[in-house]
């Protein structure tokens, strides 16, 4: 037989039962569209942390902590929450004659502290309390910090703060390019160190005696900072930046744990980590070994790499696995059909092999029957993952850009999807095909033309 | 006188069907030789074991015992693949209930065989509308099935099987379902086919008279045994 005849024979049996080829056809298309949409879902998820690791360059980046100190679990949900810290004894300090060693490391490219301290931000008749980081100018200009209006600053000496739209928004401002050029004024709380008495925890608890002062300073907002979608543990991830000069003028807690309270009145108080940059992720394996040589921790999110792929690959095989359920209610329609089909035709098979079909013939008739149901349901069945998938997306970004979420394509749709899919599809309907092509075949004529 | 080849010979052929724990002997020792080009008539009552026999040198069932040789060939030895090609090229077969594909017009029942052999679209329409014309009915070709009589329909299934060019032509009981002046046109079609083109033709029928009028020799069949055979000319 001639592969233009097994098409035009088997188009022609559908064609003839056109309702019941539809239907188990539509059982196709929606089984291939919740995996096809559950899958660019997964695929979508997984291109856009990777991009934006890569496009803040988080690959290229180590973060150091004080001898002793161990990195351990991570939670991509809560960035102020990335590292379990797990105490050892420890005399290495991070301090600025280490940030100039480091700096002096091949592929280091910028090393900048890791310093926050709580400050109240008044702005816009509004109050709120937050984390300051200090960022130096050189960083504030990198690609690590994504602006939606004005500019970085570009001295470590101005008075000059970068806000995230996230915080603007709370404090009122809808429009984050109105803010430019305002004052913003923030208050720290310094800590007077002699009249603190670590013995006298129970009454600093209770609130007695804090021996707390608060400072006023003035600042210009020159840049909105996009919040990120998929923002992760970006060194540079506050709601507030200021420049590292502007930052020494300020009093301050220096410090954001209670360890380094202990450690403050030790007289051992360096930064409590360093940001280290690269020039390229190689770099990372050799860096990370010289800073281990100089008796400290460190965090590289390319470390961690693997383990993100793997949990992806973890998440797609659950989303697929959603899809599956769809696609093996859609084969069992097939296989009903195609039954059907048997009983149906039962006459039309015995006068096949009547005038000279073979089995074989008679398989392979009911193997393009079942696979082009297959095939349709493929096309169609993408057709709809990808409209509905669409759709969702549009939903989704019309909500979260009202909370200030940049718009984001949570689905992909790669091209190996697509051709996956309809492979998929078809191989599917084949294998729905098997035992309904197997029992065609063994038709008898002999009764078949006997039957009515 | 030259003696023509014999296109069928049976030896011993027997056919028992079992059903369950019963076994139904349809056909005992049945030794048939038929010379080329002659018209044989089995007669017999129902369940004498006729439209078995006619099965089993068609190609479409396989005996219990015995040999089935056509043109020298054992078709009771092939495998199923090759009792297909046979189906195919070697023999034609039409029946009581015309068994045509009632989707299909008279011009599409004709060319059906040729999907299985291989042959091109344009090839194929060519040559069942020539066929069509040999039974007389291409005026009918793009009727379908419901839209023909039984005599058209039974004309539509005799291109059919003719359209491989086979030596053989096989009739289960042809006129089973045609009043008897239809019944006389359809076989005197089978004749002139036999006459004219030299083609064996085995005709099964309950009609004896019809048999006996139209065909070379008849034999009948009774408990799926020869009981007598009869030269008629």
């Amino acid at each position: 037989m001639k592969f233009s005849d097994y098409i035009e024979l088997s188009f022609s049996n559908l064609w003839k039962m056109k309702l019941r080829t539809f239907l188990t056809t539509f059982g196709v298309i929606i089984g291939i569209g919740a995996l096809v949409s559950m899958i660019s879902f997964g695929s979508g998820m997984q291109k856009n942390v990777t991009e934006s690791f890569k496009a803040l360059e988080l690959f290229n980046s180590i973060t150091v902590f004080p001898g002793g100190y161990i990195a351990a679990g991570r939670d991509p949900d809560e960035p102020g929450q990335r590292f379990e810290r797990v105490a050892h004894p420890s005399s290495a300090i991070l301090d600025e004659k280490v940030v100039a060693e480091i700096s002096e490391l091949k592929g280091v490219e910028t090393v900048f502290p890791d310093v926050n301290f709580p400050a109240i931000v008044r702005f816009n008749g509004q109050e709120e309390f937050r984390l300051v980081q200090v960022v130096p100018a050189r960083v504030a200009s990198s690609k690590m910090i994504k602006l939606q209006a004005g500019k970085p600053y570009l001295s470590d000496d101005e008075n000059s703060v970068i806000i995230s739209n996230w915080l603007l928004r709370q404090l009122k401002i809808k429009d984050p390019s109105t803010a430019i050029g305002k004052k913003i004024e923030l208050s720290s709380i310094a800590f007077d160190f002699a009249g603190f008495n670590p013995l006298n925890l129970a009454s600093l608890l209770q609130g007695n005696k804090l021996p707390l002062s608060k400072e006023n300073y003035e600042f210009t907002i020159v840049g909105v900072k996009e919040g990120m979608g998929f923002g992760g543990p970006s060194p540079v991830q506050n709601d507030l930046m200021i420049p590292a000069g502007a930052a020494q003028k300020i009093k301050k807690l220096p410090f954001t744990s209670v360890w380094d309270i202990f450690r403050a009145k030790e007289g051992k108080l360096g930064y409590s980590a360093l940001n280290v940059r690269l020039s390229s992720p190689k770099y990372v394996e050799s860096v990370k070994a010289k800073i281990k040589e100089m008796g400290f921790s460190t965090f590289a999110l390319a470390d961690q790499l693997e383990q993100i792929k793997t949990s992806f690959i973890y998440l797609d095989m659950i989303l697929a696995a959603v899809g599956m359920i769809a696609i093996f209610v859609a084969s069992l329609g097939i296989i009903n059909t195609m039954v059907m089909s048997i009983l149906e035709r039962y006459r039309e098979i015995g006068i096949m092999k009547a005038v000279g079909a073979s089995d074989g013939d008679v398989r392979k008739i009911f193997f393009f029957e079942s696979s082009s149901i297959g095939f349709m349901g493929g096309i169609l069945g993408f057709g709809l993952g990808w409209v509905v998938s669409r759709l969702i997306n549009r939903i989704v970004n019309y909500f979260l850009a009202r909370q200030g979420v940049p718009y984001i394509e949570y689905f992909n749709f790669p091209l190996w999807l697509f051709v996956g899919a309809m492979l998929f599809s078809v191989v599917v309907s084949l294998a729905a095909g098997i035992y309904p092509a197997h029992r065609a075949a063994k038709v008898d004529p002999v009764i078949a033309l006997r039957h009515d | 006188m030259v003696t023509s080849p014999i296109v069928i010979k049976t030896d011993k052929l027997s056919k028992v069907y079992t059903s369950g724990k019963i076994q139904v002997v349809a056909l005992k020792d049945v030794n048939l030789s038929v010379v080329e080009g002659k018209f044989l008539a089995i007669i017999g009552a129902s369940g004498s074991g006729k439209s078995t026999l006619l099965n089993l040198l068609g190609g479409l069932d396989t005996p219990t015992s015995g040999t089935i040789q056509v043109q020298g060939t054992k078709i009771s030895e092939m495998n199923k693949e090759a009792l297909a090609g046979y189906r195919r090229y070697g023999v034609g077969m039409i029946f009581q209930s015309f068994n045509l594909l009632l989707a299909r017009t008279a011009l599409e029942n004709v060319e059906f065989p040729l999907i299985f052999s291989d042959v091109g679209k344009k090839e194929r329409r060519r040559r069942a509308e020539e066929m069509l014309e040999k039974v007389g009915l291409t005026e009918r070709r793009s009727h379908r099935p419901s839209e023909l009589s039984g005599g058209e329909q039974q004309r539509v299934a005799i291109a059919r099987a003719l359209i491989n060019n086979p030596h053989l032509l096989l009739a289960d009981e042809p006129t089973g379902n045609l009043d008897s002046r239809t019944s006389r046109e359809i076989v005197q079609l089978l004749v002139d086919l036999n006459r004219n083109q030299g083609l064996t033709v085995i005709m099964v029928s309950h009609q004896e008279d019809l048999a006996r009028e139209f065909s070379d020799e008849v034999i009948h069949l009774r408990d799926g045994m020869v009981r007598a055979q009869d030269k008629i000319k």
